[in-house]
């Protein structure tokens, strides 16, 4: 029997759904698998037809955070600096991670390099959050020369969320620091790299 | 003392940069730190002060073996010069560090007695640098510390901040209930890394460790460890700010902004907001000498008043922090500073009152050798006579009878003068307190003489103490 595009999307719905609850409730290292298709009510190997892996699960709600975020991010824009306005992009998916703070480091570990391979979901929303700002940046007149441009991006991005899921200051406060600083840095160096080179500082 | 300016011309070179002047020297490196990354670890902050203390001492050693064989004049252009490059490397390293550093290095500014000349001018640019936060950070330091976005919790609020606080900055805002409010928000994380640069700093001022002073030195340190705790603690102003208004009626002309708990935190402050100017525009509109007096004995009344009826001591006369309101109340604002005296402060300090009284001078010495713990018997040497002649320049609005002239430039310079030369013979061990006060001394009496007043200030002592019942009837009436 075939199974309908709305069945699929509603299964992986369930199982996402379920994830979220056993993730956050039993915390990411105890949720398995097995777990997570009895929640949502379908057998153990029919999961594995939608994620290979349980990291493949979080990855997938980290994605659909992220999702949610660019929103977020975009309803809430105004105009601004490069950096505020990176800055409020970071800042909208911290706050729609926030349920998953602690089992986003996993997720994290499936993405060790730009360049590197990972799974379907972790390189899809890679590839996402890489796109979105290529285009943030080129409403800002900044067109990346290389690649280099966007992967540095992504290494200080990835950093900056490790950083947080470690971050045991109230209200993840020097996460916000951090996140200031390094964009305020990533901006002067964009800047830096925009100009000919004949009028770069050479300190 | 030279001025930043001044200094800036005469900023040596260094050999791997020749030609550039200082100016172009300090611009240059505050082009680089944004290019920098920034530390943010306890080690690694750690590890730059280590690295920096490094590099003075080098600096100083220079200096000593240069010393060997140089006349006199060229060594102390030699040590100027050394101490300035040593403020260089400080001021970069704070700047790099931004954040809780900077606050020491804006509260060290203030405290010209710790530090030669060199580095308090270079670290008054600190005063300039408080890092700037954008909307999309104070949204999201709100949205954490008031559980909303500011477009959500107030009915509106500005985004862009209309004034610069030490630790943070400050946006106008209107609440839901109609009240025009100030929201003061504190930099991310800057309170708990205080602490941790705190402890660096006997080590960033190991160049000084010889001096005889230097257990005195030591001890003000932790005491403005302490006050500067106290200071990134907004619920702590908050409170302080609350008693403070207490203490002020309507017919004062006094006024203190009423503080919204509800909308505060550890980290952000939010209080009625006072239409008005500070001084610099107040007096740019030509006010008459009449309106600048009253102003002024507002002024001082105010310090009068938290001393007096409330035991505390005000001693940021800082001109950001006083509203010249265009109904003629004077507004006070920003009491992170404010001293709650201890039983041992109170009461020395609760002594000068007979000497400011009388005016006399045994008493004044008498006082002195106290507040120096020095024996009573002791003789009056060089330093003891030179710590009286900077007390009575200091007292002299006091003990003068009827309107004192702050407008009178050889007084206020008379008293920075003895302080300076106190600076130069290192007279500088006291109390930990001392700092505290010589920022009142230099603060009040900068603010008076910018505002050419002339203010009786023996009245509106007298009228504070007597407003307390002291019983001062054994030397009241010994007065010059």
């Amino acid at each position: 029997m075939r199974v309908s595009q709305q069945a699929k999307a509603s299964t992986r719905k369930r199982i996402l759904d379920s994830a979220r609850v056993l993730f956050v409730r039993e915390g990411f290292e105890h949720a398995t698998t097995r777990h997570i298709a009895r929640e949502a009510r379908i057998a153990a190997g029919t999961l594995f037809n939608y994620f290979p892996t349980k990291e493949a699960i979080a990855a997938a709600l980290v994605g659909e955070a992220l999702d949610a975020a660019q929103e977020d991010f975009e309803r809430r824009r105004r105009r601004c600096s490069l950096e505020e306005d990176l800055f409020a992009q970071v800042a909208a998916g911290l706050r729609r991670l926030k349920p998953f703070r602690r089992f986003l480091r996993p997720v994290l570990q499936s993405t060790p390099h730009p360049a590197g391979v990972a799974d379907n979901e972790a390189a899809a929303i890679r590839g996402e959050q890489m796109e979105r700002v290529r285009r943030l940046l080129a409403e800002h007149g900044i067109e990346p020369e290389s690649p280099l441009t966007l992967q540095l991006y992504w290494t200080l991005y990835v950093g900056v969320l490790g950083f947080w899921t470690a971050d045991r200051s109230p209200k993840q406060e020097d996460t916000l620091a951090l996140l200031d600083q390094s964009l305020a840095m990533f901006a002067a160096w964009l800047r830096e790299t925009a100009r000919p080179e004949s009028q770069r500082s050479h300190n | 003392m030279a001025n930043v300016a001044d200094l800036l011309h005469a900023v040596p070179t260094d050999a791997d940069e020749p030609g550039l002047a200082g100016e172009t020297r300090l611009r240059e490196l505050f082009a680089r730190l944004s290019l920098r990354p920034v530390p943010t670890g306890t080690w690694r902050r750690f590890w730059r002060l280590g690295g920096l203390h490094a590099q003075i001492g080098l600096a100083y050693t220079m200096h000593w073996l240069r010393g060997w064989f140089q006349g006199a004049e060229r060594k102390q252009r030699d040590l100027a010069a050394t101490r300035l490059n040593a403020a260089f490397r400080l001021l970069e390293t704070m700047g790099y560090l931004r954040g809780a550093i900077m606050k020491v290095g804006q509260t060290l500014a203030n405290f010209p007695d710790f530090l030669p000349e060199e580095f308090v001018a270079t670290l008054e640019r600190l005063h300039f640098l408080a890092p700037p936060m954008h909307f999309a950070l104070v949204r999201e330091f709100l949205h954490n510390e008031l559980g909303g976005d500011p477009e959500d919790v107030f009915a509106s609020f500005e985004t862009e901040a209309f004034a610069a606080a030490s630790l943070g900055q400050v946006h106008r805002a209107r609440l839901k209930t109609g009240e025009l409010v100030a929201v003061k928000v504190q930099y991310p994380g800057i309170a708990r890394t205080i602490r941790a640069d705190v402890r660096g700093l006997v080590t960033l001022l190991w160049p000084l460790r010889l001096s005889r002073d230097w257990d005195s030195v030591k001890a003000r340190i932790e005491y403005i460890h302490r006050t500067l705790e106290l200071e990134t603690d907004y619920r702590n102003e908050a409170r302080l700010q609350e008693r403070v208004r207490s203490l002020f009626r309507e017919d004062d002309g006094i006024v203190v902004p009423r503080v919204f708990q509800e909308y505060s935190t550890h980290r952000v402050l939010t209080m009625e907001y006072l239409a008005g100017r500070h001084v610099h525009d107040y007096l740019a509109a030509g006010p008459t000498q009449d309106k600048r007096n009253r102003f002024a004995a507002k002024l001082v009344r105010s310090w009068y008043r938290l001393f007096y009826a409330a035991r505390l001591h005000h001693p940021d006369f800082h001109p950001g922090n006083f509203i010249f309101m265009d109904d003629g109340r004077l507004g006070l604002i920003d009491f992170g500073c404010v001293l709650e005296l201890e039983d041992e402060d109170w009461e020395l300090m609760g002594k000068s009152d007979r000497p400011l009284t009388t005016g006399r001078r045994d008493e004044r010495l008498a006082f002195l050798k106290e507040w120096l713990d020095l024996p009573s018997d002791a003789p009056e040497d060089d330093r003891l006579s030179l710590c009286d002649r900077y007390a009575e320049a200091c007292w002299k609005p006091r003990t003068a009878a009827g309107e004192f002239d702050f407008g009178d430039e050889q007084e206020f310079r008379r008293a920075f003068d003895l302080f300076i030369e106190m600076l130069r013979k290192r007279y500088t061990r006291g109390r930990p307190l001392d700092a505290f006060i010589s920022r009142w001394d230099f603060g009040s009496r900068s603010m008076l003489y910018r505002l050419q007043a002339r203010v009786d200030v023996r009245a509106i002592a007298e009228q504070e103490i007597a407003a307390t019942g002291w019983d001062r009837s054994d030397y009241a009436t010994l007065s010059n």
